[in-house]
């Protein structure tokens, strides 16, 4: 009964239902993008979610991250999250990870995602969970937000990345003004084109990146170009 | 002609997408210096989709995309 209004969808269906449940996705921060992201990940039944955050609930978060309450201010996003989103769906299975992804413990966390999911807000992370995402083969759904400005893409090793993008430090700003409705746009975006790669449909955003602009009301899209001198696809292929 | 198409903050003040006359602009950074966006401010710089250079050349037709900084998550 739960699902019967999106099973009713020619493109899920009792077989999609079947995918989204036997699907494990990993989403990487659990902030502004993250309560929306997982939220619909949650409500969609998504069989498994893996959250990492090593951050905890502070009082500037409650803005936009509606997953949290005043009364989680203090602690960790990861531990408030499952509790929240197993209030929504408790026939789903939520693994979570209080800590910062590195380069030691990354690979074995997100080893059994179908798809990852960043809305991370550092480049170090988000440079080396491309790489990982490029290596281990897994589809990487990629977003960021800023005021009233977003955009999203996804990566794969046919599909340009963010080093193909010429990301490099002074490419991305910590502590950016945001609106909570933006975050929700952009989040909502990672989860359905999320739900649209496990079931294997057409019009994903490999090699697309959209452009939100929430002043004027529009979204645009780029054709992206992968880049044949790019490290992260080159030591991808090395496997 | 060549499209520039500014994203995010660059777009305050300015249009989204501006046409202009091949002959004029060489390379990216005499079209940035006509639309008044100091060249460092500038974090990702896209020519047809591909990653470039602000001094790379450019060319009647192209499609140039600019993007300032971007967020987080």
């Amino acid at each position: 009964m739960r699902y019967a209004r999106q099973m009713m969808m020619k493109q899920i269906g009792e077989k999609g239902q079947e995918k989204l449940r036997r699907s494990t996705v990993a989403v990487v921060g659990c902030g502004g993008l993250g309560s929306p992201a997982l939220t619909y990940l949650a409500c969609a039944g998504i069989g498994k979610l893996i959250l990492i955050d090593f951050d905890e609930v502070s009082e500037t978060n409650l803005n936009r991250q509606f997953l949290y309450g005043i009364k989680d201010v203090g602690r960790p996003k990861v531990v408030c999250a499952k509790e929240r989103l197993l209030e929504m769906n408790d026939e789903i299975e939520i693994d979570e990870f209080h800590e910062k992804l590195t380069a030691e413990n990354m690979g074995k966390i997100i080893d059994s995602a179908d798809v990852v999911i960043d809305c991370v807000d550092n480049f170090e992370t988000r440079m080396l969970l491309g790489r990982v995402c490029l290596k281990k083969n897994i589809p990487l759904v990629e977003a960021g937000v800023q005021g009233f400005y977003g955009w999203i893409m996804s990566i794969s090793r046919k599909s340009a990345c963010l080093e193909c993008m010429g990301f490099e430090e002074k490419t991305m700003k910590r502590s950016v003004p945001i609106i909570g409705t933006t975050a929700g746009v952009i989040g909502s975006l990672e989860a359905n084109e999320c739900i649209k790669i496990i079931l294997g449909m057409e019009g994903t955003l490999f090699g697309t990146m959209l452009q939100y602009d929430g002043i004027s009301g529009s979204i645009d899209r780029i054709e992206l170009q992968k880049n044949d001198s790019c490290n992260a696809h080159r030591e991808s292929a090395k496997g | 002609m060549i499209e520039v198409r500014l994203f995010a903050t660059f777009r305050e003040g300015r249009e989204k997408v501006l046409f202009l006359d091949a002959k004029k602009y060489k390379k990216a950074s005499d079209v940035l210096d006509y639309l008044g966006i100091p060249h460092e401010e500038v974090a990702i710089y896209l020519i047809n989709g591909r990653h470039s250079k602000l001094t790379d050349s450019i060319r009647d037709g192209d499609v140039l995309a600019i993007f300032p900084p971007v967020g987080g998550g």
